[in-house]
């Protein structure tokens, strides 16, 4: 019989669907009884859902500022149409 | 996050523009996927590295976009990309592997059981609002970004790519260099403390 503390151990797995059918129908039989474990999965996963909405990897526009500098600066030592079989370059001189 | 009809299909389009090397397609690629790319190399490196690192990801990505052949997902391609730069630079890795993958629950929560394996101690909430409307909460949204500031590098990492740029499990084991069973308990753990916070949250207010 599945306990608490070893259903709060795979809860992640139940919630993301990671668990065998076995397992499963254990969790779920488990959460038919016991109305702690509801409310845990249910937060668990109201915390998962949290993160899915937040931008949680918020990026400060400085940074991104930065990065479109270098890439402009970087595309205009580039040729404008990129040849699909470019030749070696008959001018380098360096 | 941004929700579209036809990912595929634009992204194909911005691939193509990004092979042409259009200053537009970079600008738009690079505000869509730093955030990514800064995830997966915090991982590896420290924060103050970890910029540069993406910078010169992007300055390379404009001519090995040539080369994408779109076998996996236009962000997939660019997180390995930032996760090969890490690992070349770090030969000699001391990052610090904070998760203890044997425990898959935290000490606080593992701590509420009985020693019969019952809660002891409950979950004090009721989630009836939806995330949307929790969010709208600034004082917790700025608690998230604050706990997942504090949380172990790799466990932050795993759950932003999981959870935030929806890579499926094979992609960030990969990208993470970590094994499907340690991404689980990474994720686990993870989320554990996103939960401990939020329940303080509720009851008490205070971050
Ligand atoms: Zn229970």
């Amino acid at each position: 019989m599945l306990m608490c503390r070893e259903l709060a151990g795979i809860a992640s797995d139940y919630i993301d669907g990671e668990l065998s059918t076995g397992r499963r129908l254990s969790v779920q039989m488990h959460l038919m009884m016991c109305r702690h474990c509801r409310s845990f999965i249910g937060n668990l996963r109201a915390s998962t859902e949290l993160l899915r909405g937040h931008s949680s990897a918020r990026v400060e526009p400085a940074v991104i500022d930065r990065i479109n500098h270098r890439v402009t600066e970087a595309l205009s030592h580039r040729p404008e149409t990129p040849d699909p079989d470019p030749d070696p370059d008959p001018d380098k001189d360096r | 996050m941004t929700v579209n009809a036809h990912p595929n299909l634009d992204e194909s389009r911005l691939v193509e523009a990004l092979k042409r090397g259009e200053q537009a397609a970079f600008t738009e690629a690079v505000s869509t996927y730093t955030a990514g790319m800064l995830a997966v190399a915090r991982y590896y490196v420290d924060p103050a590295n970890a910029e540069e690192i993406v910078q010169d990801c992007w300055v390379t990505v404009i001519d090995a976009v040539r080369r994408f052949e779109g076998r996996s997902g236009l962000k997939t391609w660019l997180h390995r990309i930032v996760a090969n730069r890490c690992k070349n630079l770090l030969r000699t890795s001391h990052r610090e592997i904070t998760t203890d993958f044997t425990e898959r629950l935290e000490p606080e929560l593992e701590s509420r059981f009985k020693t019969s394996g019952r809660w002891a101690t409950p979950p004090k909430l009721r989630f009836d609002e939806s995330a949307d409307v929790l969010l709208e909460n600034g004082a917790l949204s700025d608690c998230l970004d604050k706990h997942l500031g504090h949380l172990p590098e790799n466990q932050r990492s795993a759950l932003i790519l999981y959870e935030a740029h929806q890579h499926k499990s094979d992609d960030v084991c990969n990208i993470l260099d970590v094994s499907a069973s340690n991404l689980r308990v990474m994720l686990h753990r993870a989320r554990q403390k996103i939960f401990l916070m939020v329940e303080t949250f509720q009851e008490t207010g205070e971050c």
